[in-house]
C-alpha cells in the first residue's frame, strides 16, 4: 500500500487548496531530491504529496536588474544561465558544487531553501544577495527576507500551508560583484565544511569598499550574515589589511560544531581564509567588469 | 491510497503499469518491468548506480517517483543500443578494459552519454567531472575516463573517417 496519496495540481490555487486541507499531513514535491530521502529514511510520513510539476511559473529565470528565480528553476538552469554569470557570478559558484550532475538536474531552488539544510550550497549566495521568498498561502502572499525566513536546520517561517514560489534578488550597483567559495573533504558530491558567500561593490577609484555582505554557510544553526564585518569593509580601503580584519570578524560571528566532517576549529579557520578569498576574488571581479 | 496506473516511455516503447505512488522509477523499472540493467545501490543519489535518461539529462532513479515520469522519454542502459548492438560508449569500455565487477557500468555510461550529448568534444576534466555522481570501487577510474573520451573522439569524428 502507498504511504501517501499523490496529487498533481494544475495551478497555484489549486496547489494552496490542498496544502490548507491537509495541512501538516502534506509534503509540497518539487525535485525530491531532499524528500525522497527523508520519506525513505522514515523522518517524515506525509499522508498526501503534493507534486509541483504542472503548476505554471515557477521554473522561469527572470533578470531586469533584478533577479527572479521561480521555487523550480534547477541547479543546472541557473548553471547554464548566461545572464547570471556576471555580478551575480555566487549563484553559479553554488549551484555547480550541489552533488553530481544526477542531482543538479532535478533539485530545485525553492528545495534547497525550503530543506534549510545549514550546508545548503544555494543558500549563502541568495543571502549575500539580499534575497526574500515569496509565500503564497490561503490568505494571499507575503515576502520574507532569507535571513528571517530561514529558522534553524529544517525549519523555516513558511507555514503548512504556503508554497514558496520564487526568489527574488534586487539589482546590484555598478562596480558589484559577488563570489561563493565551498570547502569540502573532495571536490564533488560533499556537503560543505564551510561555505562563504561575499558581494562587495568599489567605488569610483576601484580602491574602497562601499558596500559589503558576506554570507556564511555550515557554521550555525542555519546559513548567517557576518553583519560586524560587512560594517568593518564599508568605507575602507579594499587589500590584505581590511580584509583580515573583517575575517577575523566573521570568525567570531559564527558558531560552528564539531562533527564527522570537520572539528568547529578547523571550520572557524576555514571562515578566515575562505573570507579573505571571496573578497578578493570580488576585487578581482569588479575591476574587471568596470 | 488506491494503485494509479501511469503510461511510462522507456527506450522508446510505451509501458502501462499499475503502481503505488509512492514507488521509485527505479523499482518500476526493475520489479514490474524487469529492466534490471539499471542498479540499486545507496537509494541516497551518492552512488549513480540508478542513473537513467530523462528527456536526455541523467537523473538518480533511485529518488525520482515513477509518477513524476510520466509523459518523459526514459532511457535506460538496455535501450541505448539496438538489440545485438553496442553503443559508442559500451564498446569503448569493453575495448578499453575500463569493467571489473561492472555494477556501477550502466549508469556511468548513461552520465557520459547524457554528457556527451551536451559537450562533444570534452577534456579529461570535464570527464572527470561529469561522472562526479558515479561512483566505481574497482577501476581507479582511469580506464572508465579513457574510455569516455576515446568514445568522443568517435562520436564526434565526421562519418566515415576512421
Amino acid at each position: 500500500m502507498s504511504r501517501f496519496e499523490y496529487h498533481e495540481p494544475e495551478s497555484l490555487r489549486d496547489a494552496i487548496a490542498l496544502a490548507a486541507r491537509f495541512g501538516t499531513e502534506a509534503s509540497f514535491l518539487a525535485g525530491g531530491t531532499d524528500l525522497i530521502v527523508q520519506l525513505e529514511r522514515g523522518r517524515i510520513a506525509p499522508r498526501h504529496v503534493i507534486g509541483l510539476r504542472r503548476v505554471p511559473g515557477l521554473t522561469g529565470i527572470e533578470v531586469n536588474g533584478r533577479v527572479t528565480l521561480g521555487a523550480r528553476v534547477t541547479p543546472r538552469a541557473i548553471e547554464r544561465a548566461p545572464e547570471l554569470a556576471g555580478a551575480f557570478r555566487c549563484l553559479i559558484e553554488g549551484a555547480e558544487v550541489i552533488g553530481g550532475h544526477q542531482v543538479r538536474n532535478v533539485a530545485t531552488v525553492g528545495g534547497n531553501l525550503v530543506n534549510a539544510s545549514p550546508a545548503a550550497d544555494l543558500v549563502p549566495g541568495l543571502l549575500a544577495l539580499a534575497g526574500a521568498v515569496t509565500l503564497v498561502g490561503p490568505a494571499g502572499e507575503r515576502e520574507v527576507s532569507i535571513e528571517h525566513f530561514l529558522l534553524g536546520p529544517n525549519r523555516t517561517a513558511r507555514r503548512p500551508d504556503e508554497l514558496l514560489t520564487r526568489v527574488s534578488l534586487p539589482a546590484l550597483p555598478t562596480r558589484a560583484a559577488t563570489a561563493f567559495l565551498k570547502a569540502g573533504r573532495r571536490r564533488a558530491m560533499e556537503i560543505a565544511v564551510v561555505g562563504v558567500a561575499a558581494r562587495l561593490t568599489l567605488d569610483a577609484s576601484l580602491e574602497r569598499c562601499l558596500e559589503a555582505r558576506i554570507a556564511l554557510g555550515a557554521v550555525a544553526p542555519t546559513a548567517v550574515r557576518a553583519h560586524q564585518a560587512e560594517r568593518a569593509l564599508e568605507g575602507q580601503p579594499v587589500g590584505p589589511e581590511a580584509f583580515r580584519r573583517a575575517a577575523e570578524m566573521a570568525q567570531d560571528a559564527c558558531r560552528p560544531i564539531d562533527d564527522v566532517r570537520a572539528s568547529a576549529a578547523f571550520r572557524r579557520h576555514l571562515v578566515g581564509v575562505l573570507v579573505r578569498r571571496a573578497l578578493d576574488r570580488c576585487v578581482t571581479r569588479a575591476r574587471s567588469a568596470a | 491510497m488506491a494503485k494509479i496506473a501511469l503510461t511510462l516511455e522507456i527506450n522508446r516503447e510505451r509501458h502501462e503499469v499499475l503502481v503505488e505512488p509512492d514507488r521509485t522509477l527505479l523499482d518500476v523499472l526493475r520489479t514490474d518491468l524487469g529492466l534490471t540493467g539499471t542498479k540499486t545501490n545507496c537509494l541516497d543519489a551518492e552512488c549513480g548506480v540508478c542513473t537513467v535518461l530523462v528527456d536526455g539529462e541523467a537523473v538518480n532513479a533511485c529518488l525520482y517517483l515513477a509518477v513524476v515520469a510520466q509523459g518523459r522519454a526514459i532511457t535506460t542502459i538496455e535501450g541505448l543500443a539496438p538489440a545485438g548492438a553496442l553503443h559508442p560508449l559500451q564498446q569503448a569500455f569493453v575495448e578499453l578494459g575500463a569493467v571489473q565487477c561492472g555494477y556501477c557500468i550502466p549508469g556511468m555510461i548513461l552520465s557520459a552519454k547524457a554528457y556527451l550529448d551536451e559537450h562533444p568534444r570534452p577534456s579529461e576534466a570535464q570527464v572527470r567531472e561529469a561522472l562526479a555522481g558515479n561512483l566505481c570501487r574497482c577501476t581507479g577510474y582511469q580506464k572508465i575516463v579513457d574510455a569516455v573520451l576515446a568514445a568522443a573522439e568517435r562520436l564526434a569524428a565526421p562519418v566515415g573517417a576512421s
